[in-house]
């Protein structure tokens, strides 16, 4: 099996009735507007009747009284005994390693209105209107979704377990609208061959690439030595997302200035 | 007194002239840099006042700043990341919260109202002041990411730990953010504030005891 | 070489390209967030064991910089800090000095050389490890900090800056460190040490300050089981 592309399970998406995904009728982007870029970006969604956004769990800013909030376990559909039970395993390695939450906000609005929703991390929000192609995250970058957008979890292989930000991405397809972030801004890298890029900055990538975490410097001195943790290189044609800032780092410079 | 605003919105830095012999009143700590003729005076009120202050919840102290023999500039700035906003008194004043304070003209009365905000906002520390003042004044207060003002016109829900100011002029109440306590902790929101009635509303745009949590867990443990 | 510093000055990131094989930049440890394969990078300890061991003792700089070497035209590689915040480029002239504390450095050419200023400069920064550099040379010169990079030109009336938001100077200006307002006020006040400079010159000064960021993330970290 292919380590870099071995698919740990699949979350089919998000939970809730079929119906409200498969309403081919929602075709048009769902209203919205990020304000406060590059820095601090928040997102405003302006609900019509009868559609529904997900959202990462504690994303949510404010909401018109007349939005609805529901939790959902990010188990998919029809999940069954045995699905849930991966659902869980899943969602307890991603706590560990990704720290993602397990469970998501469907906001939806009977009579209409807005929810504004904004990651944890400063940095800017960025929409995405899906149409049929794929698109692989880190997994902090997803903030929240609409429409009919599938999300599968893909696993980096197993070295990528010691990358906190590199163990699992978020390869999203379908048709409707996405929303993900960044921590900083991002830039984008056109790769035709091969590109390096440290693990805590990537945000994402599409295109025909493929890629391979390694130490940064080559043997265990180099990884010590040069301060550059897990890298990702990519080879092949495609787009590569980063960010200009990266959690690890922000920790690094912290620990001396907080002692102890 | 003149206030410019500058690299805002996410490394907003206020840029304070002030007259000769004139002065503002700001958080401890909140002095970046300043002209050598502008002289500070720690506002203590005396020692009880001040010791309460430092165990009645509200922990923290002002200087006063003045300009002497001339015109002064005075750089203020707050803790965390962001934008700032200067709010002009009106008669009914603002509730603040505490941390979002950085600087106020010396004739704006800061309170802090401690009953029925325990908890409030579920981080350490932050608890709610009010401003009141008899005539004009103004208020500089700062944020943990953008600075979003909202009008409320009686149905909006906000996550409290976004709240940075709003007119005193509405009502709210306090609850959990879900359909219930399982709900709400597993949704990852916090309190919520319900607020009713017309007013104005600043929200920062990212969460400081979020972020705190998120960063300040990974980090060391203390002693 | 070629560069921009994009994204100023919330999360300033540097886009380099070199424009020759053979070019060289010399970048702090853990900076490096995405360059071309085929570009070689060494580790290195710059300056020699000693010179190295003097810079971390005393220069709070990392022991380690990594030093990038083009192996042909036209390779990029992006730089960041770890804070959130600003980055500044200047050009050396090779005859102004610039002094920095010693966190706020990120990357410069090999034509500039770095230094610990040693006598003066003890007890500067309160802060845990952070000491004055001093940068000479000619050529790019690359420094970062926490907040935004407010420039202050002084004059010879001077001008008061609290010292954890110090990043840098030019040479030319004097400077004394002294308590803001006597003991009473260094207590109470909340402003620690500051730092009256005057002369002709230009200051950096950053709009946040990484001991309150520090001092509101105390509360959030666990708790170490004593038991």
């Amino acid at each position: 099996m292919d380590p870099q592309q071995q698919q740990l399970g699949s979350a089919a998406p998000p939970g809730g009735p079929a119906s409200v995904y498969r309403d081919d009728s929602a075709q048009a982007p769902i209203p919205h507007e990020i304000t406060h870029g590059p820095a601090f970006a928040m997102l405003r969604v302006d609900l019509p009747p009868g559609q529904v956004v997900i959202a990462e769990a504690g994303s949510m800013v404010a909401r018109h009284t007349g939005v609805a909030m529901d939790v959902k376990m990010n188990a998919g559909k029809d999940p069954g005994f045995f699905g849930l039970l991966k659902a869980i395993v899943i969602a307890f390695i991603r706590k560990i390693v990704g720290g993602e939450t397990f469970f998501v906000n469907h906001f939806s609005a009977p009579h209409g209105g807005s929810v504004w929703i904004a990651p944890t991390m400063s940095g800017q929000v960025l929409h995405r209107r899906m149409n049929g192609e794929t698109i692989t995250l880190s997994t902090g970058a997803f903030l929240c979704s609409a429409g009919d957008v599938d999300m599968s979890l893909k696993f980096g292989g197993f070295r990528a377990l010691f990358a906190r930000e590199g163990a699992f991405f978020l390869e999203v397809s379908g048709r409707g609208d996405l929303w993900f972030t960044s921590y900083g801004g991002i830039e984008a890298i056109d790769v035709n061959g091969t590109y390096i890029v440290d693990n805590g900055h990537l945000v994402g990538y599409e295109g025909a690439l493929t890629f391979d975490i390694r130490s940064a410097g080559g043997g265990l001195m180099g990884m010590v030595a040069s301060g550059e943790g897990l890298v990702c290189e990519f080879k092949g044609q495609g787009r590569v997302y980063i960010q200009s800032r990266n959690h690890s780092s922000l920790l690094s410079w912290l620990r001396p200035l907080v002692g102890g | 007194m003149q206030i410019n605003l500058l690299h805002r919105p996410a490394q907003a830095l206020a840029q304070v002239w002030l007259e000769p012999n004139e002065s503002i009143v700001a958080e401890s700590g909140a002095m970046v840099g300043m002209t050598t003729n502008v002289q500070m005076q720690t506002q203590s009120g005396g020692l009880m006042k001040g010791l309460k202050r430092m165990f009645g919840g509200e922990s923290f102290f002002r200087n006063t700043f003045t300009a002497h023999n001339g015109n002064g500039e005075l750089l203020l700035a707050h803790a965390l990341s962001g934008d700032m906003t200067v709010l002009e008194m009106t008669p009914h004043g603002y509730f603040l919260q505490s941390s979002a304070f950085i600087a106020s003209s010396p004739t704006v009365n800061i309170e802090t109202k401690v009953g029925g905000f325990r908890g409030f906002f579920s981080g350490a520390g932050v608890f709610v002041l009010k401003a009141v003042s008899q005539g004009p004044g103004q208020v500089l207060v700062g944020g943990f990411g953008g600075i979003q003002e909202l009008m409320c016109d009686g149905n909006i829900v906000i996550d409290t730990g976004h709240l940075v100011a709003w007119d005193a002029t509405l009502t709210y109440t306090v609850g959990k953010s879900g359909a219930g306590w399982i709900a709400s902790y597993l949704s990852g929101e916090g309190l919520v504030c319900h607020f009713k009635g017309q007013g104005r509303i600043w929200i920062q745009t990212r969460n400081p005891v979020e972020y705190g949590r998120s960063v300040g867990s990974q980090l060391p443990p203390r002693g | 070489m070629q560069y921009e510093v994009r994204q100023k000055p919330d999360f300033g990131i540097v886009a380099v390209r070199f424009d020759a094989p053979g070019e060289q930049l010399l970048v702090e440890s853990s900076a490096m967030v995405a360059r071309d394969t085929a570009m070689d990078m060494k580790t290195q300890m710059t300056g020699g064991i000693l010179g190295a061991a003097k810079r971390k003792l005393l220069g709070g700089e990392s022991i380690f910089q990594n030093t990038f070497t083009a192996t042909a035209a036209g390779q990029t590689l992006w730089i960041a800090p770890g804070p959130e915040g600003d980055v500044q480029e200047l050009i050396c002239d090779g005859v102004t000095p610039v002094f920095m504390q010693s966190g706020a450095f990120l990357a410069c050419a090999p034509t500039v050389q770095l230094d610990t200023k040693w006598g003066g400069a003890k007890g500067f920064f309160s802060g845990a490890g952070l000491f004055l550099l001093r940068a000479m040379g000619t050529g790019p010169l690359f420094f970062s900090c926490y907040g935004g990079i407010h420039p202050v030109d002084v004059g010879p009336n001077g001008y008061i800056v609290d010292t954890s938001h110090i990043v840098g100077w030019s040479g030319g200006l004097e400077y004394q460190v002294r308590k803001v307002g006597g003991l009473k006020s260094l207590f109470l006040s909340g402003e620690g040490l500051v730092c009256e400079f005057r002369g002709q010159g230009r200051v950096w000064v950053s709009t946040r300050n990484p001991s309150s960021l520090a001092a509101f993330l105390q509360p959030f970290r666990p708790v170490k089981n004593n038991g």
